[in-house]
């Protein structure tokens, strides 16, 4: 009898655990962003925590496999490469409709690319659509995207979250302004206000499609100060925080009682701090040699991130990425070695290419931690016999110094700490940061103004095919160039970090910064009760 | 006293004229370009050179005051990067700061006038030493840690209030529901501490000043009961420096609750000062600042007439 009853209690524990984590329809996810909202139209919105109500409120062409980062099919179910890689033909589900009602065909798939391509409209996402001739609705549910001549199609370049579809008719109905503070999607969720600086509020597409959501409702909270997000995630406040600090992601690991699971990813970005090598003393390698000698870039990075949320970079392709030759670039990353960069500096000195009275100058962003590197990096310069200074800028003028102008198109910075991120492809990267044609005045990616013939051949190369066997490569061969030339000094991968009350099932910290609630892929669920 | 406030009016002009231009100035020299701050990193120079064109951005600057100034006083000027007008996101906004601005006056009031009040009859007691301690330690403290301080005590530990936001609304105001007035609470408090603690040390030093003015000691040495002499004859007289600081308070409080309202996220006007800012919204930094001008000027002409009511011996005719 006695034993009866305890496999009764093992089977009733093993009964309440099983219920426990079924699936729940129902319930409210409360997510905080570290911004405000800007934008809630997808052709103009470029920050990524719009995105965050983007994502949910819109579907897009295609999504990412979050295992393997390769496109899957979302809106588009399948899709068809020419021959000569000029077009891709994408075929559309049949039966998906806006929240209004109206379908979702391949007019709207052409309209939404057009118009982001098109510069006159001035979208902010323009640029990622500079390989892009034209879409051509060949049916109702078939549609073309055909590049420019010299340009190569590649699926990824699409794979932004910036690129989910809208309602043609009802844009041009509403006009852009409505349409962007009353956005109209075909995604899981349907917009029902936004109330500015405080929160959006979605509700469950009924009709949604792809799936049922199992959340009922979610609400996005921008809660700028970073302390207030904590103790919001703390005390339930919040469900989701999508930045954790290094020392509280710490404690919520120490204490799991408090119901905070941390979840972490390397995110596809990468900082660095560059040389401008169109001047005196960073167009020579020697000086960018012992600068990078002058620190320990990996204490730095582990100092500054405690060890938690920056992964150190030995190459610009983040490790989430094919192509990333980590292992290669570790092995040629430059050690700390004081005497050697001490000695570097007096040759240079004493042949005038650091001329008297020289003071470097390292440019940073606005954000603690890069002026907190760039400190290290200006002190080891000092300790190293070179005057040095860190000057941290806002945007603005920080942008305007990369930019350069036309009456000193030389720059006026030696130094500069930033960071890139893009989409999950190796040219994201690389395409903009290193080659030639990206060193324009005025507007710029490559800011260090680097132009090298063999790696703009080998890049550009890359981009002509879809092929991974053939591209992987070519951007190797590329990078070990340019990190050979000391172009950069590769300074970390931020480490995507995210705080989940553990009542919230099926969100996966996502590389991209996205916020992924309901895709292919993902259906989060709330425990409730 | 009409001809008083419509000259303060016809002033009032002036005042904002030249704000305007001192703003507009400073606008044009902060470093960095708009337009690549709108169009963010990466963008080409085409999708940059368009946002310049589409924002008049190189067209002489007289061309562009003119543009920004007309536009705000016809209301036909857009906030580019909130896709509405500018007055349409200012007083989107407004309902928050006011609700936020005068609840932390009430409070600050309730709290500090008698507190000052009672320092000064009882100079140099064990109340008079905490008071003043407390007001200095409210003046020094700063509000973002005050909040902060707040939002855990009564937030995380105690878990009575909500810690940030500002809960339903019914219209345009929150404090009308009791989810809205429970996330107005830290916020005003908060905010309260920084007035509460210079209102109360001017109460303080201000009713001491009075209370040794001869008419005092003729009223008293007329028999008056001692709380009729504070009461009728000092409290009244002290106030007008006191008033005169709340005038002030209430132009600050609706322009410098920035760091209240970042900390508790509170959808205020100081929050959307520092947003555009960042965004380099030149029409929305220059609307919101006239905007704030007019409530100052507004304000001081108010605290003024009010010395008239107080004080009968002050005239503006």
């Amino acid at each position: 009898m006695k034993k009866v009853g305890m496999l009764l209690v093992v089977v009733g524990v093993f009964g309440l655990f099983a219920y426990a984590q079924e699936p729940q329809y129902g319930g409210t996810l409360v997510i905080g962003s570290s911004q405000t909202f800007k934008d809630m139209d997808p052709r103009i919105c470029n920050d990524v925590y719009s995105m965050y109500v983007i994502n949910a409120i819109f579907d897009e062409l295609l999504c990412l496999d979050p295992d393997t980062l390769k496109p899957a099919p979302y809106v588009a179910k399948s899709w068809e490469i020419s021959e000569d890689g000029a077009e891709i033909t994408f075929y559309l589900h049949e039966g998906i409709k806006f929240h209004n009602g109206e379908p979702l065909t391949a007019e709207d798939v052409a309209f939404t690319f057009n118009w982001i391509a098109d510069p006159a409209n001035a979208s902010p996402n323009q640029t990622e659509f500079e390989w892009l001739q034209e879409v051509v609705v060949i049916d109702d549910y078939t549609v073309k995207f055909i590049t420019k001549p010299d340009w190569a199609p590649y699926a990824p370049a699409l794979l932004g979250e910036n690129y989910a579809i809208v309602p043609k008719d009802t844009v041009l109905e509403m006009g852009d302004d409505e349409f962007n503070v009353n956005p109209v999607g075909s995604g899981p969720f349907k917009f029902v206000e936004w109330k500015r600086g405080d929160h959006i509020t979605v509700v469950r597409n009924e009709d949604y499609w792809l799936t049922k959501p199992y959340l009922e409702k979610i609400i996005f909270r921008p809660i700028p100060n970073l302390a207030t997000m904590m103790l919001e995630l703390e005390t339930g406040g919040i469900d989701i925080a999508d930045n954790v600090p290094a020392q509280d992601a710490k404690r919520f690991m120490d204490n799991p009682d408090l119901g905070v699971v941390v979840q972490q990813i390397p995110s596809l970005s990468y900082f660095y701090l560059g040389f401008n090598m169109s001047k005196a003393p960073s167009n020579d390698i020697r000086f960018r040699k012992a600068v990078y000698m002058s620190f320990d870039a990996t204490a730095a990075v582990d100092a500054v991130f405690q060890n938690l949320t920056g992964l150190r970079a030995y190459g610009a392709v983040p490790p989430a990425l094919w192509a990333n030759d980590r292992e290669y670039l570790k092995t040629i990353a430059i050690q700390e070695d004081d005497e050697q960069a001490k000695a570097l500096f007096e040759e240079l000195k004493a042949e005038g290419v650091i001329p008297a009275g020289y003071k470097a100058v390292v440019y940073c962003p606005p954000d603690p931690r890069r002026i907190q590197i760039s400190t290290v990096v200006a002190t080891s310069l000092i300790e190293n016999g070179v005057e040095a200074e860190v000057q941290p800028l806002e945007w603005g003028p920080y942008l305007d110094l990369l930019y350069r102008s036309e009456e000193k198109p030389e720059g006026e910075y030696d130094m500069y700490v930033i960071g890139w991120s893009g989409s999950p492809d190796p040219n994201a990267f690389l395409y903009y940061l290193f080659t030639s044609e990206n060193a324009t005045v005025g507007s710029a990616n490559n800011f260090s103004f680097y132009m090298n013939e063999r790696v703009d051949t080998l890049i550009k190369y890359a981009g002509t095919t879809l092929d991974p066997d053939i591209r992987e490569p070519e951007y190797v061969a590329a990078q070990r160039i340019i990190f050979k030339d000391i172009v950069h000094i590769p300074l970390y991968h931020y480490i995507e970090t995210r705080g989940v009350r553990a009542r919230v099932h099926g969100y996966k910290v996502d590389p991209t910064a996205s916020m992924p609630i309901v895709d292919p892929f993902t259906n989060v669920w709330v425990e409730q009760g | 006293m009409i001809a008083y406030t419509v000259r303060r009016f016809l002033q009032m002009f002036i005042v904002l004229f030249g704000l305007s231009l001192l703003i507009f100035i400073m606008l044009k020299m902060t470093p960095g370009d708009p337009a690549v701050i709108m169009a963010g990193l990466g963008a080409t120079p085409e999708t940059i050179q368009a946002i310049r064109d589409k924002l008049g951005l190189d067209r002489p600057l007289h061309e562009q005051y003119w543009r920004l100034i007309s536009g705000l006083f016809n209301g036909q000027i857009r906030a580019v990067t909130y896709h509405t007008s500018v007055w349409g996101i200012i007083f989107e906004r407004l309902p928050a700061t006011v609700e936020l601005g005068i609840l932390a006056l009430i409070i600050a009031l309730l709290v500090s006038i008698p507190a000052g009040l009672l320092s000064a009859i009882y100079r140099n007691s064990p109340l008079d030493y905490g008071v003043t301690t407390v007001a200095l330690l409210g003046i020094s403290t700063p509000v973002f840690w005050t909040a902060l301080m707040l939002m855990l005590i009564l937030g995380v530990v105690l878990r009575i209030l909500p810690i940030s936001g500002r809960g339903e609304t019914i219209g345009i105001w929150s404090f009308v529901t009791w989810d809205g007035l429970r996330h107005l609470i830290i916020p005003s408090l908060a905010l309260s501490s920084v007035l509460m603690a210079m209102n109360a040390r001017l109460t303080r030093a201000s009713m001491l000043e009075v209370m040794r003015q001869e008419y005092i000691k003729t009223a008293r040495a007329k028999g008056v009961r001692e709380a009729m002499v504070i009461v009728k004859h000092a409290f009244r007289n002290a106030m007008a420096p006191v008033l005169t600081n709340v005038g002030l308070q209430i132009s600050t409080i609706f322009a410098g609750a920035v760091l209240t309202e970042t900390t508790t996220a509170w959808p205020g006007m100081g929050r959307l000062m520092i947003e555009a800012i960042n965004r380099r919204d030149e029409a929305v930094v220059l609307g919101l600042a006239l905007f704030l001008a007019i409530t100052a000027q507004i304000g001081y002409l108010v605290v003024d007439l009010a010395y008239a009511w107080i004080d009968p011996r002050i005239s503006y005719d």
